[in-house]
């Protein structure tokens, strides 16, 4: 993974619309930039010399490949090591307590090789919405929940500039784990969303993600797994703190089961005497998985009374998200700058708050206040750099993206969202070639797919309506999901006066995506035009539905009231 | 990730293939020089010990020889190496040199030459202990507040501090709890030693406590004692930082605040002197090695910060000021000052290799690797689009066409059935109660004259029909090649069949990739569910046939119900199906007329179907063209009545079952939920029930579920009789009034629009919308009835009524001469009505347009258009 966040952009700036009455095309889509989750290290390297030629104590060894991360070599050594003694695998059984630190030693080992920041991860799936006990109001007042995107009273751009996800919420810059899912209000909802080809599924609970997080270890080790949990007598080893930290760990990250590790921090901090907060953000971190809320809340409140760290602020802060509570989630934050004066980690999340709060002003000047304390930080400066480009902005934009390209990005993301940027700053000449670039470093067919989908757009703007149709239609072949890519060859298709394939086309893209606006409204058009009134109404008021301030839509509605009037 | 990179001021590869960590770089004026320049002293793992000093002649120079003062391959693995005052009695700085098992500090001078490649610089032994315990690493400093001399404290792999007072072992103490080795360091403020335990927390020990703690040379004996001795050594303060650290390091730069540095595997913290955090950083990246270096800033101290994504970042406090990219990663990394050169950066990789560099602000801008380009060349460019364009433009016109003529078929699909039944029957798994369920053969051909590639067969037959074999893939077929498959149909469900046909469909690809069709139709014999049987003189349902010829007897159209030893007289004929119901044919003697009758109306379709069928043939077969059919008495309404309500009740019937059902289902997970809270609760408190009501619902729901499986079972069957008997009331119409062909199918299409009729979509609420439009545009009255719009939603209706009175107003209406037909005659007529104010919708037009290829009509409809747009 290179180095410090290391990102994957978002899907870029969508369509330019045509504003002469008809149909709109969607908007072009920055591509978000991504974060990958902090894994362990690099794999085997080649130089891992066998250990001790010149008589290096084994054990020695592999703390110092630990040290330097070279965790395979670090778990090898401590194999080798633990099969000296025969049958005496268990730790601090016998007097040897060498065999105690190598166990100790892999078990770390194992963990490093899987362990993600569990701050990052946050996957939450139908069971955990539907069955969600936690919520206080069923209508929130504006202002004070995520789950309503709420107009936005930070003066954000609307869904007519601005692509909006599932949710209505604006696309941020770059990808997040929790920007991905919408939060759909009822189980037929969340069952009929429509998914990518990726993903053909919803994800049905948050366990199965962490699932295959943890199978990756599993590979790694053919003799089967290193401790087997069923035989472990927990309550042994949370006597040991030395040992049970490592332990826990590895029941957490490496075999993700959480009720034995559970079950093992319980034990620990009640010889702890309930003293160490360590073992308090372990139960946290624990309930937090099984879904108690307001268990996990109560746990990190308590370790942030005895030590206040900035993980567990984190932490607390996530609980508060999922708890929907925004605004106290921010207090948390706030007062947790004031007792690490700087820290981007909290920072950022207070920028990501306001961000999914729709207050794109205050999101951005977080985003500065962040750039202020590292100026590295690609999150920042992707979301920025959308940000100006949503607001029409282009100029400044290509700047933050350039930014990130001297940095070392170098990806597909990065090159489509500079091809948009160059081609609405007039600078043509870069366009083609950035897009040229962004299609060479395309690693699957959606990205591919948002290339041409942009290119698209390019050709719209250029006049070039032959190209344009073409590169929808390769859009298409390469993600045949693409609602946009629907629509807008729909709009090219009634130009050229084919009506029928054009309400098919427009009838695919609201299937696909029912919270675009635009099919709808050119649905109306189309059956308004052909003089279809009744189908043109119920389209109107779905687009109307979809993005209440469009004042086409409601000039619409309102002519053809005045008809229905006059007949 | 950044814009800037390390520059290289001086670096060198150090060895081959050996390693190197943490403790082996260190920096100093190790040959006391006096000059303030210092050297770089790298000891191996694989036991080599070299000093260089660094001095290019201009950035970025190759190594010189004469850069390399000393290289000496030592017998052990070096741990670490250190510099300081370490010889008693002077107060030069010597080289501390860490082995597994031995501690040897040497003195480092240098001799000049006459030039500079002529210096020469070697080591000399000052003194060695050997150690008793594996060693880890080590630490040095005026343990004690001593003056002017430096000690050294060295940690064991088993966690014994060993402390030397310079030439002499002083005492060894045990860390209590200790499970690794940590990093260690001296505060020299509050003369104590600074560690990270197995813990995962910041103990500080006090020199004085360690002193003065029992030694633990002389009690390691057993583990007990060792855990004894250690109780005894109290910790001075202990920080739980809740993560493992890679190094510590503790400075002062200000006067008088000193500041413990403590870089973890995830977090970066600053600590006062009594262990609380003065601050802390999450650090996004695994770290590597760190340097706190200087104050630039009044109270604020910066840091180098090394990680494994070959970054080196340099932070004021918490704020990153630089970030700089590096060749590798380091694992140690120092700050020295060379020739006229301060603050320069030394880092040192697992893999040897050794650099100095400094941060430059002149921008390593990241080169985009060039995409690969062709050189263009136009015309070809331009041949190829034109050639793709043509393509493109020949793929998008054939898109949507027809395949070009039925006679030119490439595949074509026969099937043949056998006139006799299987001498053994096929039949599987079939529900029918009679003993013996016959089964017919049918022998499916396909033929190809060109290469059809993955052709797949399907053969359908209506249920309760069904075959052995429903599917078959053949591999590539060849140009004039056939495959034939042979199956056998019998009847699988408890019903009667509303019909005895079946279809075979051949799916394929042509070799340019385009999927193609074929499929042909096949009927079964009557024997295949019903068999003769002693006719019966009574039933409730009756259906009279006049011909214009003279009765056939059934020896000649039915040889294969009758007995031939009855003679040729025979005219009266039994049926009984399968199921078990019976149904009677009686030929009049005198009259052209032939009677079938049943006890249940449905059982009368099959049976007057094939009568008429037969008929048909047996009258062609003497050339007798003039032949038909008649049917005089009225339609037997009522009981088709009947039939409809019963089907439309299990309807119904479905409908209280799926509402039952969700209502069950929410209540199910309702309860479900307060279980779920009960269980989450922390006290844990009484279910109250809860369960059994869990369990009576969900049982609630599987009964629910069973009775709405039975009810669709038993709503198949009610379809199946009621299509049979609509297949029978259509014949019987078109028998009455006469009707042509496209009339039959016109209606036809009116009463079975469905293949299979859902809980959505049902046959009640179709055939109704399809009755009242015929009722409303060809079978109009008056224009009046027109105009009334129909509604766009078909639901299902609340009763039967209207249907009913829909169907009975229908026949009449046919009664009286009216004629069925989609034609134009009745657009005009619509048209004619229509209210002037609103216009036609031009898109109906079309569709009226491509449905009736009729020119006539093409041109009254054309002209009503012109008119009507003159209209307004």
């Amino acid at each position: 993974a290179p180095a410090l966040r290391p990102s994957r952009p978002r899907r870029g700036p969508a369509a330019p619309r045509q504003h002469q009455r008809g149909c709109p095309r969607s908007a072009p889509g920055l591509a978000r930039l991504q974060r990958i989750g902090r894994r362990g290290g690099p794999g085997r390297s080649c130089c891992g010399a066998p250990a001790g030629d010149m008589g290096l104590e084994p054990l020695f060894q592999a703390w110092s490949y630990f040290r330097r991360r070279k965790f395979r070599e670090c778990a090898d050594v401590c194999s080798q090591l633990l099969e000296r003694p025969p049958g005496e695998q268990v730790a601090g059984a016998g007097p040897r307590r060498e065999a105690a630190a190598a166990w100790n030693l892999k078990t770390r080992a194992l963990t490093e090789m899987v362990y993600v920041d569990e701050i990052d991860m946050d996957q939450e799936g139908i069971a955990e919405m539907i069955l969600d006990e936690n919520a206080i109001a069923q209508v929130a007042r504006p202002g004070t929940s995520l789950k309503l995107p709420g107009t936005s009273q930070g003066g954000g751009p609307s869904p007519a500039v601005r692509p909006v996800t599932q949710s209505g919420r604006p696309i941020t810059g770059f990808v997040r784990p929790s920007t991905q899912s919408g939060r759909p209000s009822t189980m037929e909802q969340a069952i009929r969303t429509p998914r990518t080809a990726l993903t053909a599924r919803p994800i049905t609970s948050a366990s199965g993600g962490y699932g295959r997080l943890g199978t990756a270890s599993m590979l790694t080790n053919p003799d089967g797994p290193f401790i087997n949990l069923s035989r472990l007598n927990l309550t042994k080893y949370a006597q040991k703190p030395k040992l049970a930290k490592a332990l826990f760990e590895y029941i957490f990250h490496h075999e993700n089961d959480v009720k034995n590790a559970l079950d093992l921090a319980a034990l620990a901090t009640e010889h702890a005497q309930f003293k160490d907060w360590w073992w308090k953000v372990q139960i946290g971190k624990c309930y937090y998985r099984l879904g108690l809320y307001r268990e996990a809340e109560k746990q990190f409140k308590s370790a942030l009374k005895q030590q206040d760290m900035v993980d567990t602020i984190l932490y607390l802060a996530k609980v508060y998200l999922r708890l929907d509570q925004p605004v106290t989630a921010l207090n948390l934050f706030k007062q947790g700058l004031d007792r690490f004066p700087g820290e981007v980690t909290l920072i950022c999340g207070i920028a990501r708050i306001y961000e999914e709060m729709n207050n794109i002003s205050s999101a951005a000047e977080y985003y500065k206040d962040v750039l202020k304390q590292d100026n590295t930080h690609v999150e920042a400066i992707a979301c920025i750099g959308s940000n100006h480009f949503y607001s029409d902005q282009p100029e400044i934009a290509l700047r933050f993206y350039r930014r990130l390209l001297q940095m070392g990005v170098y990806n597909c993301q990065l090159f489509n969202n500079l091809g948009l940027c160059c081609f609405y700053a007039q600078q043509y000449d870069m366009t083609l070639s950035s897009f040229e670039r962004a299609l060479f470093l395309a690693e699957n067919e959606e990205e591919t797919a948002d290339v041409w989908y942009n290119l698209g757009h390019v050709a719209v703007g250029i006049g070039d309506l032959n190209l344009a149709y073409q590169c929808f239609k390769l859009t298409l072949v390469n993600n045949n999901d693409y609602a946009e890519a629907y629509n807008n060859l729909a709009v090219l298709e009634m130009r050229k006066g084919h009506t029928e394939q054009a309400r098919a086309l427009l009838q695919t893209a609201s299937s696909l995506a029912p919270h675009m606006y635009e099919p709808h409204f050119n649905v109306a058009i189309l059956s308004e035009k052909v003089g279809d009134l009744q189908r043109s109404y119920t389209a109107a008021q779905k687009s109307e539905e979809a993005f209440p301030g469009h004042v086409d839509t409601q000039q619409l509605i309102k002519q053809l009231k005045e008809h229905f009037a006059m007949l | 990730m950044s814009l800037f990179k390390a520059r290289d001021w001086w670096s060198t590869i150090i060895g081959e293939k050996e390693e190197f960590d943490q403790g082996c770089l260190c920096v100093a004026d190790v040959d006391n020089s006096g000059s303030g320049q210092d050297k770089v002293i790298v000891g191996s793992y694989k036991g080599y010990l070299r000093i260089f000093n660094p001095h290019p002649v201009k950035p970025g120079d190759e190594v010189q020889p004469e850069d390399l003062l000393l290289e000496v391959q030592l017998r052990e693995p070096v741990l670490q190496v250190e510099v300081g005052k370490f010889v008693s009695g002077t107060e030069g700085l010597h080289l501390a040199v860490l082995h597994c098992r031995k501690l040897c500090v040497y003195a480092v001078s240098g001799t000049q030459g006459n030039v500079e490649h002529g210096n020469q610089y070697q080591i000399k032994l000052m003194y060695e202990h050997n150690l008793q315990r594996t060693a880890c690493n080590m630490t040095y400093g005026p343990f004690g507040g001593v003056k002017g001399r430096d000690l050294i404290c060295i940690q064991s792999m088993d966690g014994m501090l060993m402390l030397f007072e310079q030439e002499s072992y002083a005492f060894g103490r045990f860390l209590p709890g200790f499970l690794l080795p940590g990093p260690l360091a001296y505060s020299s403020r509050t003369d104590s030693f600074i560690t990270v335990s197995s813990c995962q927390q910041v103990e500080s020990y006090k020199y004085q406590v360690l002193a003065f703690a029992t030694d633990a040379d002389e009690r390691q004996d057993t583990e007990q004692q060792k855990l004894s001795s250690g109780k005894r050594l109290a910790v001075d303060w202990v920080l739980n930082i809740g993560e493992q650290a890679l190094d510590i390091c503790v400075v002062s730069f200000n006067q008088g605040v000193s500041s413990v540095f403590v870089l973890g595997e995830r977090n970066f913290f600053c600590l006062k002197d009594n262990g609380q955090i003065r601050f802390m950083k999450k650090l996004d990246y695994s770290p590597s090695c760190f340097i706190p270096y200087c104050s630039v800033q009044e109270g604020t101290i910066n840091t180098l910060i090394a990680n494994h994504s070959k970054m080196l970042n340099v932070y004021q406090d918490v704020t990153l000021k630089w970030a700089t990219q590096l060749p590798c990663i380091p694992v140690s990394v120092k700050v020295a000052n060379f020739q006229d050169l301060k603050g320069v950066i030394v880092t040192l990789s697992d893999d040897g290799h050794l650099q100095c560099s400094y941060l430059g602000t002149d921008p390593s801008l990241f080169q985009a690797p060039k995409v690969d380009s062709r050189e263009i060349n136009y015309e070809e460019m331009n041949a190829e689009m034109k050639e793709l364009q043509k393509i493109i433009r020949e793929a998008t016109k054939t898109q949507d066409v027809l395949p070009e003529s039925e006679k030119q078929r490439d595949v074509t699909v026969t099937a043949e059935v056998s006139p006799n039944l299987d001498e053994e029957s096929q039949a599987i798994d079939s529900e029918v109660k009679a003993g013996a369920v016959p089964s017919v053969t049918v022998k499916v051909t396909i033929q190809s004259r060109v290469t059809a590639q993955k052709p797949s067969l399907a053969v359908c037959v209506q249920a309760p029909l069904a075959v052995t074999c429903d599917q078959f893939v053949f591999g590539d077929l060849e140009p004039d090649s056939s495959e034939t498959v042979v199956l056998s149909v019998f009847l699988r469900e408890n019903c009667c069949p509303s019909e005895l046909e079946g279809t075979c469909m051949v799916s394929y690809n042509i070799p340019t990739g385009i999927p193609r069709v074929a499929q042909c139709n096949f009927s079964l014999p009557l024997k295949l569910i019903c068999f003769p049987t002693q006719p019966s003189k009574a039933a409730n349902h009756k259906l009279t046939i006049d011909t214009n010829k003279p009765p056939i007897s059934f020896v000649t159209i039915f040889p294969d119900f009758v007995d031939p030893s009855e003679g040729d007289q025979a005219n009266v004929l039994g049926f009984e199906f399968l199921t078990g119901s019976k149904t009677t044919l009686l030929a009049s003697k005198t009259s052209q007329r032939y009677r079938i009758q049943s006890d249940q109306l449905e059982d009368l379709w099959l049976v007057t179907k094939e009568l008429i069928h037969r008929l048909q043939v047996h009258f062609k077969k003497q050339n007798c063209k003039d032949f038909a059919c008649t049917f005089s008495g009225s339609i037997p309404l009522q009981e088709y009545f009947e039939l409809i309500d019963r089907h439309f009740e299990l309807r119904l019937n479905a409908e209280r079952f799926q509402e039952l059902l969700s209502e069950r289902a929410v209540q199910f997970r309702a309860i479900e939920r307060r279980l779920l809270t009960r269980f989450k609760d922390k006290t844990p408190a009484p279910l109250q029930h809860l369960d059994t009501l869990l369990e009576g619902t969900f049982r609630e729901v599987i009964a629910l579920a069973d009775a709405a499986e039975e009810n669709q079972a038993s709503m198949f069957q009610a379809f199946a009789k009621l299509k049979s008997a609509t297949h029978l009331v259509i014949t019987l119409i078109s028998l009455w009034q006469k009707l042509s062909t496209d009339q039959v199918a016109i209606l036809e299409a009116t009463f079975l629009p469905l293949a299979e009729d859902t809980q959505e979509l049902g046959w009640e609420e179709t055939v109704d919308a399809a009755i009242s439009y015929l009722l409303r545009t060809c079978l109009s009255k008056s224009s009046k009835e027109q105009a009334l719009t129909l509604s766009s939603q078909l639901s299902m209706p609340k009763d039967t009524s209207r249907l009913k009175k829909n169907i009975t107003l229908f026949c009449d209406r046919l009664a009286k001469g009216g004629r069925l037909s989609l034609g134009t005659d009745s657009v005009t007529q619509q048209a004619a009505v229509m209210p002037g104010g609103c216009a036609t919708i031009p898109e109906s037009d079309l569709e009226e347009r491509t449905i009736i290829p009729g020119s006539t009509a093409m041109f009254s409809s054309n002209g009503q258009i012109t008119k009507q747009k003159s209209k307004p």
